[in-house]
């Protein structure tokens, strides 16, 4: 009996960056909403975790502490009437959208993963029909996009409108 | 830890975040403002700071957004490589974070709280 030829060389897996490796997954073959509400998932919580980032230092301007770092009333005034302006305003927009969709949808996700939601395992049978997105499923990632929705316009209402 | 006992944390962190971020985010448009500018005024921002019930929010949010989105960020970036060292960094990385945002979060809500 021969010896089995063994390769020696070792495995290299394509060096990818993250953002084309997770875009090109969601558009990737065969393609459907739920990826696309897991892309949608993952942008909105990072640029979500950018702003929270920023946010804390930019509302931590409120206090002049005794460590020297410059605050108070004139600094955190003057702080907000700059970013009181219609480009901070549609960045504000993203985010209160973002968290909208990111908060509903997430909802969908645990409910995957601690109910029975995902629905119960079938042969699968020509044609193949993807089980993934079910009525539930689906009822719940609409309404996240629905919401996300709404919350832009109450946010187009609230920023730039000036409604309370 | 072990990574189950992290995730349930998540679960509860998330628990959290949506209440508190709905009130957060209300307390901003609407609740107790005449307007998003009145809510970006020094004196709403600091009467919130000293108020015992708004104070109780605001470190529950901080605690909870910050643990879920780093957390969150943590799964991306183990899910993207592996690795022991990778996973090390990664780790690292995320709880150093988590002490900058905490840190500077609770200095700005005990400074604010104590009326400096």
């Amino acid at each position: 009996m021969s010896d089995a030829i063994v390769s020696t060389e070792k495995a290299k897996a394509p060096k990818k960056d993250l953002i084309t490796t997770q875009v090109k997954w969601g558009f990737r073959p065969p393609r459907n909403l739920e990826k696309l509400a897991l892309l949608a998932q993952r942008v909105s919580g990072v640029g979500i975790l950018a702003y929270l980032f920023f946010h804390i230092f930019v509302t931590g301007t409120i206090v002049g502490g005794p460590d020297g770092v410059p605050g108070g009333e004139d600094v955190f005034s003057g702080l907000m009437g700059m970013l009181f302006n219609p480009v901070a305003h549609i960045g504000e927009l993203l985010v209160v959208v973002g968290a909208t969709f990111h908060g509903i949808n997430g909802i969908r996700v645990m409910l995957l993963e601690l109910t029975r939601l995902v629905g119960h395992p079938l042969r699968p049978d020509y044609p193949y029909k993807t089980q993934m997105l079910g009525k539930g499923q689906q009822s719940i990632l609409l309404t996240a996009m629905l919401m996300a929705g709404l919350s832009a316009i109450a946010g187009v209402f609230i920023l730039f409108l000036g409604a309370a | 830890m072990k990574e189950s006992t992290l995730q349930l944390i998540n679960y509860i962190m998330i628990l959290a975040l949506l209440v508190t971020l709905a009130l957060h985010l209300a307390m901003q448009a609407f609740l107790g403002v005449n307007g998003y500018a009145d809510a970006l005024s020094y004196q709403t921002a600091i009467s919130r700071y000293r108020d015992a019930l708004s104070v109780s929010l605001l470190t529950i949010l901080l605690i909870a957004a910050t643990y879920h989105g780093l957390f969150g960020l943590r799964n991306i970036l183990l899910e993207w490589r592996q690795g022991r060292s990778w996973h090390g960094v990664v780790t690292l990385t995320t709880v150093g974070l988590a002490v900058v945002m905490l840190g500077w979060g609770m200095r700005t809500i005990v400074l604010a709280f104590g009326g400096v």
